[in-house]
């Protein structure tokens, strides 16, 4: 995939014609070009099953005319499947493009058949699995392990932009034991060989016997692990600040530059982290990746935006799941400032409570401020220790009273998430990350989960 | 060459080369898709018209099996990626390609026909003008997604079998907000019907606004013993969630656990559970599954007793059955899995669900779930949390803006005791989850 981004290059300057020809007074718009590789193998507790290949190209058009937009997508990125689909625009939109080519046409596509290390690498993730599980019995696994390639490249009115090519090993299923289930998720930007090391930790982990105490109903003190407060950053303060909640907003917008957490406290949201997965060079609408600081001392700062929420000024974070749908702006990956507590600190400062390793689902409601984090592993905190294992719960509060509740000290590491994969938005996906340092927020409602 | 038709699968199953006598076979699979997709929110409206076609292959070789999938300018390639793929895989019996089937011998995949933006349009205004009227001032409509499609399918196999079939379906995504005194929710959600005719708008635009109010309008309830009688819209996802444990013989150890190897029941005598592609009311509207085999109508469960698994043509063999036409291929990328149509709890048995809000002594009936069910089928536990009304005498007494009703799954399921003849369903997994009004008289959890 080194060379898709190329590819696309091949025919920019008939692209950028096109493109341009199609444009009338008062519209905006762009094509967009994407190829995505996926190589993956279901992973049970016996070994590797059905290894699948599968590669799309799609090409969409996209038209924004006043409040209103047109996309046309269709299969393949070569310069005919853009011509197909500006015709289609132009034939919706009451255009009349000038498609005229310099008869620079590309050569017929080839499948990028997998490489001959393709067997390789299937034997260097068995081998993963295996230190993950060196004695698989009483478990049953069914994971869905795939090495995703993403390479995109949008062609507005007068350049083809490169968004880059996005490599992840990302992996989700259940593991079950006799009477329990789990969820697993698990994504890494990492090269291949440190990205197995990664997700044969977190699958060990994951296999431990879910313990048989339960956190306690109710207020409950919580000191979050860096990747776990990954999450919490994601849906609380992350989802509030995206653009395009309606005339209300959201719980956040609707207090801009307010003071909702303790000073010292920085997030931005960073697709330019080239080692987190939610990183890109342009958004899918040709924007340059930049960081957007969403919270600035603790203050309520700025939001996500792409170029239908703020026309030019867009700062770069419309995604789309794929070609077939059109951006809206979404989130990339969360960084939040380190402070200066160590873990220990952090226990110490919650005195009982709970410790919250991993998180393996999250929701907000942006309207009401509510949300929810689906706890799959946390410890007893007492008198500032670490205790028993607890099963998993529930924990639910709302965002401006958590940020409220914030201890005013924050970890002094931060460590990217390995739990935060795809997030979902209206049935749409895009890969995203994060790297938090530990956290402590007091008073959040602790509700018994599954058993 | 007819236009739109080319000779691309003929080629893709030819590229195979199969060697016959060493026990290879291959399945080459065409796919054609067309949809819009309309979005309107506060801030206009985006129009999305998708055109598709990709092609997937399977190699199969003494119980191996390998995948690859392109569009067609790169269909040539596949046979080369499947092969590389094929021998790491581990070997599964059955696994190999499926022979013919009744009413095969089609041999061209035409276009699906366009979808109608002009009546798409139409529908969503009708959702916001019922959901508006049902919603009397408090209700708005943050988003809605209308996507509406057709797809053509084609399989043939080296051993026999070339089957050509299509479908449809339209999916309604809301995003709904309800404001009061007491504050405001905002809520997501989903349904699906083959033809855009068929969702049913104006309950819908009910159910949404009863998600939205009445976690404002009620009072939250501690759980406490009582009946229960949980709406089609709550009844519907929980029964969703025990697919699982009918897919083919992978689900066979949840279920002799969830039955004492078959010596207890799985659920009451009123309760059986069909998957059915062709039910009246079903969302899921189609001929054949992703391999090409005809659906069936299968009953799961049968007077309370599990009585049948949902199978591909592998897990068929393996569980020396027919196949019931249960291989899914969501998408054109991914490999056929087992997974369900239309599955539902058969009403035949119901009765008017007014009768039993009539029979309801002292309880909680729930109509609307406030997040995803959890149901945990190793662990034999459920969770709700739900709102809806306290229901004293038959009549409700007060609205309920949260509870819990949790417990034992199979204690649930054998306590069932009565059903509604009100069945309705809900996009679930690969395909749709049905069930009528569920009563189920004391339980100690609501």
């Amino acid at each position: 995939m080194s060379d898709v981004v190329e590819t696309f290059r091949q025919d920019a300057e008939d692209a950028v014609r096109i493109v341009s020809g199609l444009l009338r007074r008062g519209e905006g718009g762009e094509a967009f070009r994407e190829r995505r590789r996926r190589v993956s193998w279901t992973a049970t507790e016996a070994g590797l099953l059905a290894p699948a290949f599968a590669e799309e190209r799609g090409t969409a058009v996209r038209l924004r005319r006043g409040r209103d937009s047109l996309l046309i997508a269709r299969d393949g990125d070569g310069p005919e499947a853009l011509r197909e689909a500006v015709r289609e625009a132009s034939r919706r939109g009451g255009g009349s493009p000038f498609l005229k080519s310099r008869g620079l046409e590309r050569a017929r596509a080839e499948t990028e058949v997998p490489r001959g290390d393709e067997q390789e690498r299937a034997a260097q993730l068995g081998a993963a699995l295996h230190r993950a599980l060196p004695d698989p019995r009483g478990i049953s696994l069914m994971l869905r392990v795939a090495s995703v390639t993403v390479s995109r490249a949008v062609v507005t009115a007068r350049e083809l932009v490169t968004c880059g090519t996005v490599r992840r090993l990302e992996a989700a299923g259940l593991l079950r034991r006799a009477h329990t289930a789990r969820p697993f998720a698990f994504q890494t930007s990492a090269p291949w060989a440190p990205a197995l090391d990664a997700l044969a930790r977190a699958l060990a982990d994951a296999a431990r016997p879910v313990p048989a105490h339960r956190a306690a109903e109710g207020p409950v003190d919580v000191v979050f692990s860096p990747g776990a407060a990954s999450v919490f950053w994601h849906e609380a303060v992350g989802h509030p600040l995206e653009a395009g909640w309606g005339e209300r907003g959201s719980v956040l917008t609707r207090v801009p530059r307010a003071a909702v957490a303790p000073p010292g406290v920085f997030v931005t949201a960073d697709p330019t982290r080239g080692d987190l997965p939610g990183h890109y060079l342009a958004d899918d609408e040709g924007t340059p990746a930049r960081p957007v600081a969403l919270l600035t001392d603790g203050c309520v700062d700025g939001l996500v935006t792409d170029r239908r929420a703020a026309g030019g000024a867009s700062n770069g974070h419309a995604r789309c799941g794929d070609f077939r749908r059109p951006p809206r702006p979404r989130l990339s990956n969360l960084v939040v400032s380190p402070g200066r507590a160590s873990r220990e600190e952090l226990l110490e400062a919650c005195g009982n409570g709970l410790y919250v390793r991993e998180i393996s689902a999250g929701h907000a409601d942006p309207e009401s401020g509510r949300f929810t984090l689906f706890v799959e592993s946390a410890d007893l905190v007492r008198r500032g220790a670490l205790g028993a294992p607890l099963g998993p719960f529930v924990l639910t509060s709302d965002v401006l009273t958590a940020l409220r509740h914030l201890h005013a000290e924050s970890g002094d590491v931060t460590h990217p998430a390995s739990g935060l994969g795809l997030c979902v938005k209206g049935g749409e996906g895009v890969a995203v990350g994060g790297a938090s340092p530990a956290i402590l927020i007091r008073g959040l409602t602790a509700v018994r989960g599954r058993s | 060459m007819r236009a739109g038709t080319d000779d691309l699968l003929e080629r893709l199953l030819a590229g195979a080369r199969c060697d016959t006598a060493a026990g290879e076979s291959a399945e080459a699979y065409e796919r054609r898709g067309t949809s819009i997709e309309i979005v309107e929110d506060a801030e206009g409206s985006r129009l999305s018209v998708v055109t598709e076609r990709g092609f997937a292959l399977r190699l199969f070789r003494s119980g191996r099996t390998a995948f690859a999938a392109s569009v067609p300018e790169a269909v040539d390639g596949l046979p080369d990626a499947a092969r590389l793929l094929l021998g790491r895989s581990r070997t599964r019996r059955g696994v190999r390609a499926a022979g013919p089937v009744v009413g095969g011998g089609a041999c061209t995949l035409a276009p699906p026909p366009a979808p109608d933006e002009k009546s798409a349009r139409e529908l969503l205004a009708s959702f916001r003008s019922d959901l508006l009227a049902a919603g009397e001032g408090a209700v708005s409509l943050t988003e809605a997604i209308l996507t509406t499609g057709a797809r053509t399918e084609r399989v043939a196999t080296t051993a026999g079998r070339d089957v050509v079939f299509g479908s449809g379906t339209t999916t309604l995504v809301a995003t709904v907000t309800g404001r009061t005194g007491a504050g405001s929710v905002s809520a997501r959600f989903l349904a699906s019907a083959a033809r855009p005719g068929e969702l049913p708008l104006a309950r819908l635009a009910h159910h949404a606004v009863d998600r939205v109010l009445l976690p404002l309008r009620g009072r939250p309830l501690a759980p406490a013993r009582g009946d229960l009688l949980l709406d089609p819209n709550v009844a519907a996802p929980v029964v969703g969630r025990l697919a699982s444990a009918f897919f083919g013989d992978d689900g066979d150890a949840l279920l002799a656990s969830r039955t004492r190897d078959g010596r207890d029941a799985f659920a009451a005598p009123l309760f059986s559970l069909v998957d059915d592609a062709a039910v009246p009311g079903g969302p899921v509207k189609a001929t054949h599954d992703g391999e090409g085999t005809p659906h069936a109508r299968t009953v799961l469960v049968s007077r309370g007793i599990a009585a049948g698994r949902l199978s591909d043509a592998a897990a068929a063999v393996r569980l020396e059955q027919p196949p019931t036409g249960n291989a899914v291929r969501r998408a054109y990328t991914e490999p056929p899995a087992i997974g369900i149509t239309n599955l539902f709890v058969d009403p035949s048995a119901g009765v008017p669900p007014l009768d039993l809000l009539r029979a309801l002594a002292r309880g909680f009936y729930a109509a609307v779930l406030l997040s995803r069910p959890e149901v945990d089928l190793p662990g034999d536990r459920f969770r709700l949390h739900a709102a809806g009304y306290w229901i004293e005498k038959g009549r409700a007494t007060e609205a309920v803006s949260e509870t819990l009703v949790e417990g034992r799954l199979s204690e649930f399921l054998r306590s069932i005791s009565a059903v509604g003849d009100d069945l309705r369903f809900v996009p679930s997994g690969t395909g749709s989850a049905g069930a009528p009004t569920l009563f189920v008289p004391k339980w100690k959890g609501a």
